[in-house]
């Protein structure tokens, strides 16, 4: 992975100087708290319920055994000993002290590591494909281009007070692994014609209140050109974004606003100024980030296919392992290798993403052991070791499973993603956490789960989406009305080069509904589908109908019930 | 007495005396004496007259420009205009409104501006590096704001990694030397 040079480095020292200072004018009270709050959040740092909560960077999701070993050490020493990875391949913690955040800024930046622009209305932390320059299905390696866009977005000045947040997302790949379309700006790579690097440039797609796929509005840029034709983008929009309403500030609204064709015709038109000039990457600049992706010191070792891999597993253990290889396990780009995702998402018993300090540290020696010390984090909230030999899997696999990370559930119902919810969240309308707990704790059995097959189940504490509800097969949403808390079931979504918005099925239920809700949801899909046939592929051809009958069927029926039950009591 | 700092390209950031008044919008008060920053739609309506042509031959002329400016839809008078000012201001109306810092960079890329370009309004001590990259050479500070305190920030980061007004990113010709 990418290693900080004198000039990386001191910028994160000088941005924890810098931090420090205002964080001690703020403490002694000559910088208000609504001046210092932007200033804050673009450090990662956000005053939420209970404490303040810091989001880390992992750019583009990759990191390595030190660095994971200090999340353990900032855990155990300014935080409650755990620490929650977020869709966006960052990792939070929860409990902070305001003063102590220069401190954990500065223990960060000794493993070249920060939190800069993981919030506020900037460019925000840049986000790609987990398994990068080991994914069997792979066009180009994105690192070097999301290294060299980390670079330039650092810090930037003219694009730091933008109408709102700008999310930048990267893939390569025949399947799309960091939903590029659902994001301000996405870019995807591939080698034209010529076998040069350009890059489809994607716009406007967004989630929370409106959630809209972006358009492409730019196709074939050469990869040098990307700050240019980025800085043009960016310029149009912080010109003319809306600035009066926080939620029609994002860029997809001034898309929409404009039409793609006007909107198109503004950045080309700001572009012209750009093209060809002096913030173009340069082909030394690629070298000097590239020589960091090579690929690794891999041994010449023989492809295995799965029976000898599930040989290795004695004859007892041989199911539950080979459950695992099918979902947990991914192929890979060298022969004898493999991919292997840890689930942070056991059933029931914490929120989806989190891990304590003590198996932090047991995954960065795992990582050391089988995975030339690295870690990637994903956009479903679990971990990859990306580089491991097939013939160490059986191994891996006890290991991770004395951790309690080889849940064979990658994929499955229950490898919900869920944002934090209103348990930490200042800004949810609902809890989201107790809701995948209890989904977990009903559908805690495998042959059932492994029946059901490839769906995804995503939960939102608010319409903000941080739990992508939008694009999940089933989302659920938290909606306040009355000051009551409720859930509102949508269907339908979808990432990857599919990606679609979920439609409501209709009025929302209460948090003890929503087990049998998704129940019925499942039983449904269950008796129509076809062979073969996933729950999305049923959805898209019987439509909505069928899942809302029996839904609201089942729910009347029930409400009947209890009301006849408290009549009774009453 | 509001506060101003000057922090010239290639120089170094110190205090200096703020000579300009600044005409707020919509005054129909004739102009006083001494230098004078007037609205730019002050000066798209008055621009011939006596007064206003007295002022730009003293030198004692500067025209501000607000958060909403649409610059490129008048970018030929603007450019006309620049001959006869001796100062453009940007104003700030809220510290986090960002689109002065795209008007600061487009005065200095686009439509070449050697001058003064002063940052004026909610100008606070944390945007100030930000203001200095972008081409601002004039920060003239809210009130309230502690000026020894905002002089250090300059310096604050001393690498930078984007081209920018005063200098190139520091990543370019690493290879050279390493």
């Amino acid at each position: 992975m990418y290693q900080y040079n004198p000039i990386d480095q001191s910028i994160v020292d000088d941005r924890v100087k810098q931090f420090r200072g205002q964080v001690e004018r703020r403490l002694q009270g000559t910088l208000p708290e609504e001046e210092f709050r932007p200033l804050r959040l673009q450090n990662g740092l956000y005053l939420q319920r209970h404490a303040y909560m810091l989001r880390i960077a992992i750019p583009y999701g990759l990191f390595n055994s030190q660095q994971m070993r200090m999340f353990a050490k900032i855990a155990d020493k300014y935080d409650r000993g755990y620490g929650h990875f977020t869709t966006r391949q960052n990792i939070q913690f929860n409990w902070l002290k305001l003063e102590e955040t220069p401190e954990i800024l500065a223990d960060l930046a000794s493993v070249q590591m920060h939190a800069i622009q993981t919030s506020g209305n900037c460019v925000r932390n840049i986000t790609s494909d987990p398994f990068a320059g080991v994914a069997a299905d792979e066009i180009v390696d994105p690192r070097p281009i999301c290294e060299l866009l980390r670079q330039w977005s650092t810090l930037h000045p003219e694009f730091a007070f933008l109408p709102r947040k700008f999310k930048i997302a990267v893939s390569s790949s025949k399947e799309d692994r960091a939903i590029v379309a659902a994001h301000d700006l996405g870019l995807f790579l591939r080698n034209n014609e010529q076998g040069e690097l350009v890059a489809d440039v994607l716009v406007g797609g967004g989630m929370g209140r409106t959630p809209i796929i972006g358009t492409i509005i730019q196709y074939g840029l050469p990869w040098q050109e990307l700050p240019n034709y980025i800085s043009a983008v960016l310029r149009v929009y912080n010109l003319h974004g809306r600035r009066d309403n926080l939620y029609k500030a994002r860029i997809k609204i001034l898309l929409k606003a404009l039409g793609v064709e006007e909107f198109t015709r503004q950045v080309n038109e700001e572009y012209q100024y750009w093209r060809g000039g002096h913030q173009a990457f340069t082909q030394e600049e690629w070298n000097q980030v590239a020589q960091y992706f090579v690929k690794p010191a891999y041994k010449t070792l023989p492809s295995l296919n799965e029976e000898p891999i599930v040989l290795q597993a004695p004859e007892s253990e041989r199911t539950s392992f080979s459950r695992w290889l099918e979902r947990n396990v991914k192929k890979h780009q060298i022969p004898g290798y493999a991919s292997v995702l840890l689930s942070l998402k056991p059933h029931g018993t914490v929120a989806p993403g989190d891990i304590d300090s003590s198996q932090m540290i047991k995954i960065s020696n795992l990582a050391d052991q089988y995975s030339f010390g690295l870690i990637r984090s994903t956009h479903e909230q679990n971990l990859v070791l990306a580089d491991v030999e097939q013939t160490r899997l059986y191994e891996l696999w006890k290991e991770a499973k004395s951790l309690g990370l080889a849940l064979p559930n990658i994929g499955l119902l229950t490898d919900i993603i869920a944002c934090p919810g209103g348990d930490f969240c200042s800004l949810a309308n609902a809890k989201s956490i107790p809701i995948a707990n209890d989904i977990q704790k009903r559908f805690d059995d495998l042959d059932y789960l492994f029946d059901i097959g490839d769906i995804t189940l995503n939960i939102s504490g608010c319409i903000n989406s941080c739990g992508h509800h939008h694009v999940g097969n089933i989302g659920i949403l938290g909606v306040d009305k009355d000051g009551q808390e409720w859930y509102q079931v949508t269907l339908g979504g979808e990432q990857g080069l599919q990606a679609a918005i979920g439609k409501v099925i209709g009025p929302s239920f209460f948090a003890s509904d929503m087990p049998d809700v998704i129940s019925d949801l499942i039983q449904i899909y269950i008796e129509l589908r076809e062979p073969e046939e996933s729950f999305i592929q049923t959805y898209r051809r019987v439509g909505v109908e069928p899942f809302k009958t029996r839904v609201y069927a089942n729910k009347e029926k029930k409400d009947k019930k209890n009301t006849v039950g408290e009549d009774a009591h009453g | 007495m509001a506060k101003l700092i000057h922090y010239q390209k290639g120089g170094v950031a110190q205090l200096a005396e703020n000579q300009w008044q600044i005409l707020p919008v919509d005054t129909q008060e004739p102009l006083g004496t001494g230098p004078y920053l007037v609205p730019f739609q002050y000066w798209l309506d008055h621009s011939g007259s006596a007064e206003i042509q007295a002022k730009y031959l003293a030198g004692e002329l500067g025209v501000w420009f607000a958060s909403d400016a649409d610059l490129t839809a008048h970018r030929d008078v603007i450019l006309a205009g620049m001959k006869f000012w001796a100062i453009i201001a940007v104003d700030f109306p809220i510290f986090r409104d960002g689109r002065g810092f795209s008007h600061a960079a487009i005065f200095r890329e686009r439509l070449g501006w050697q001058g003064e370009l002063r940052a004026i309004g909610d100008v606070l001590i944390d945007q100030l590096l930000q203001m200095a990259k972008v081409g601002f050479d004039g920060f003239l500070l809210r009130a309230d704001q502690n000026e020894a305190v905002a002089l250090e920030q300059f310096e604050i980061i001393h690498h930078r990694l984007q081209n920018d007004w005063r200098a190139s990113r520091d990543q370019l010709g690493r290879g050279h030397h390493v």
